[in-house]
């Protein structure tokens, strides 16, 4: 079953000092399974960003359609989760206060969502932090807070946006492979926004190459789960697929 | 050296212990020079008061009960005009900040009253409303308003896009971003423009009963002119000194200390 489907997207917008308009998506089709998790690639200024915020619902497409379990995107809405370069964490709110936000919109009561809200902290190993507020955590935790807040409305699709990309290096493959076991146990649907090849090719069942707002290739991702990077920084399968992706963003 | 640092140490940890120590210290020296000057028979001791006079005449118009009558008067007004200041602040504010039209039509309209100060007002409001409570009132709205406007645009303007975006996405109507998102985030700003606002307001309302007034410490303060009492004049600027510093310390501190400060927006 189709849980997202883009038809012939497009944005166009109208850029008042250079007096013209700017296509920033040119035309792309993709269709994503439930339970799938997709990486999106490619070079900076290709619309991956654009896109992400256009099935979020944070800015206007000016053609084509978004469908999410077939119906059409017009605004943000709680059915697409986001988890934000930026973290994006309520600082006013502790940590359980912040996972628990989305069933707290729900109307959820606060027991309930406070279970709710611990249950995914634990999937996170984030227990101990629940009444810390977010300035006191380090940006690794941040981040683990930002996507199961995302998690724990449940949403039809899980949109990341180079949520990775300001932690440190060692982190961030930590993230990295607590985010395929979580996916694992959980089944989400995932777009998952990079510029970085490795990390789009070792997280995903299928890579997208984007290349001036077009979809220029698409590759699937056989490896075995769980994936850890010990294992997989030797794996030939592995070295293979992300040159051969990374060939495809060069000459993007 | 080692006796000074002694001393020095056990200062340290008698402020920690009773911080009101640390604000009445610096004061010492003042107080001490000012004695020194009125005792040295520079001036009459008519003109120039000592601090002993003054203390005698706080006891005394304590006493008589003029002093908290004139106190509660001022405060009263103060409070009233910055409660209708802030009901009309924020919303105005929060306006201005979030709509890039309300901020193009209301934004020049703002500065140019601001720049009208609230003592430029009275000659065509005591035409209008006369000497009484409602040209006081309008002077202290008018004056505390554009603090709280002008930092309200600020701190919404300050809140990251991706917080509205992360609230709306988790299924946050827009009345709901306004109050978990926008408010909150603007509120350390709101604090400095409501601190901003009640340091004018306090000192036009002073400024307006010496004009207006029939009661409250600026007229306290006028009406020793007319008798020739340095003394009360002196204890009226020692008393608007001294609250400002309680409003401060005790009430906005705190406030900040519990919001801006705790969550890392403000860094202490």
């Amino acid at each position: 079953m189709k849980t997202l489907s883009l038809k012939n997207l497009r944005k166009t917008y109208f850029d008042p000092y250079a007096g013209s308009q700017v296509t920033a998506v040119q035309d792309v089709s993709l269709d994503v399974e439930q339970g799938e998790f997709v990486s999106v690639v490619g070079p900076s200024g290709c619309g991956k960003t654009t896109i992400l915020n256009m099935i979020a619902g944070f800015i206007p497409y000016t053609g084509g359609e978004i469908l999410i379990d077939g119906n059409l995107v017009k605004g943000p809405g709680p059915d697409r989760g986001v988890v934000f370069q930026s973290f994006a964490l309520f600082p006013w709110k502790t940590v359980l206060e912040n996972v628990g936000f989305g069933p707290k919109m729900r109307g959820v009561p606060k027991d309930e969502r406070d279970r709710t809200a611990r249950e995914y902290l634990a999937l996170a190993g984030l227990s101990h932090a629940a009444d810390r507020y977010p300035n006191e955590l380090s940006g690794g935790m941040q981040q683990r807070v930002g996507v199961v807040r995302a998690l724990a409305n449940n949403p039809a699709v899980l949109l990341m946006d180079e949520p990775f990309a300001s932690v440190d290096a060692q982190t961030r493959m930590t993230l990295q492979e607590e985010l395929t076991r979580i996916w694992q146990e959980r089944k989400p649907t995932v777009i998952f926004i990079t510029h970085d090849v490795a990390e789009a090719v070792f997280l995903a069942n299928r890579v997208v190459v984007l290349s001036k707002g077009r979809v220029l290739d698409q590759i699937k991702v056989d490896l075995p789960r769980p994936r850890v990077w010990d294992q997989l920084i030797e794996d030939e399968t592995f070295k293979r697929l992300s040159a051969q992706v990374l060939q495809m963003v060069r000459a993007a | 050296m080692n006796i000074a640092l002694k001393f020095w140490s056990g200062y340290v940890r008698a402020t920690h212990r009773w911080p009101i120590i640390a604000t009445i210290v610096p004061f010492i020296p003042v107080v001490a020079i000012w004695s020194i000057v009125a005792n040295s028979g520079m001036f009459p001791r008519a003109f120039f008061p000592a601090p002993v006079d003054v203390m005698r005449s706080f006891i005394s118009l304590t006493y008589k009960g003029i002093l908290p009558d004139y106190l509660q008067d001022s405060l009263i007004r103060l409070l009233f005009g910055a409660a209708i200041g802030v009901a009309l602040g924020i919303p105005l504010g929060i306006l201005i900040g979030s709509s890039r039209l309300a901020h193009r039509i209301c934004w020049p309209v703002l500065l140019f009253f601001q720049a009208i100060g609230d003592i430029a007002w009275l000659p065509i409001l005591l035409i209008w409303f006369g000497f009484g409570l409602t040209t006081m009132t309008f002077v202290i709205v008018y004056t505390v308003l554009f603090p709280i406007v002008l930092s309200t645009v600020l701190g919404v303007q300050s809140v990251h896009r991706d917080l509205a975006r992360a609230a709306q996405s988790l299924g946050a109507s827009p009345m709901r971003v306004l109050w978990e998102v926008t408010l909150p985030g603007a509120l350390p700003n709101i604090i400095t423009g409501l601190r901003n606002g009640l340091g004018y307001g306090w000192r036009a309302l002073i400024a307006v009963e010496i004009i207006v007034g029939t009661s409250g410490i600026g007229f306290m303060m006028f009406d020793a002119r007319r008798a020739g009492s340095t003394v009360e004049i002196l204890l009226g600027m020692i008393v608007l000194g001294t609250l400002w510093y309680i409003v401060d310390a005790w009430i906005l501190a705190p406030i900040e200390r519990a919001t801006g400060q705790r969550w890392g927006l403000v860094t202490s």
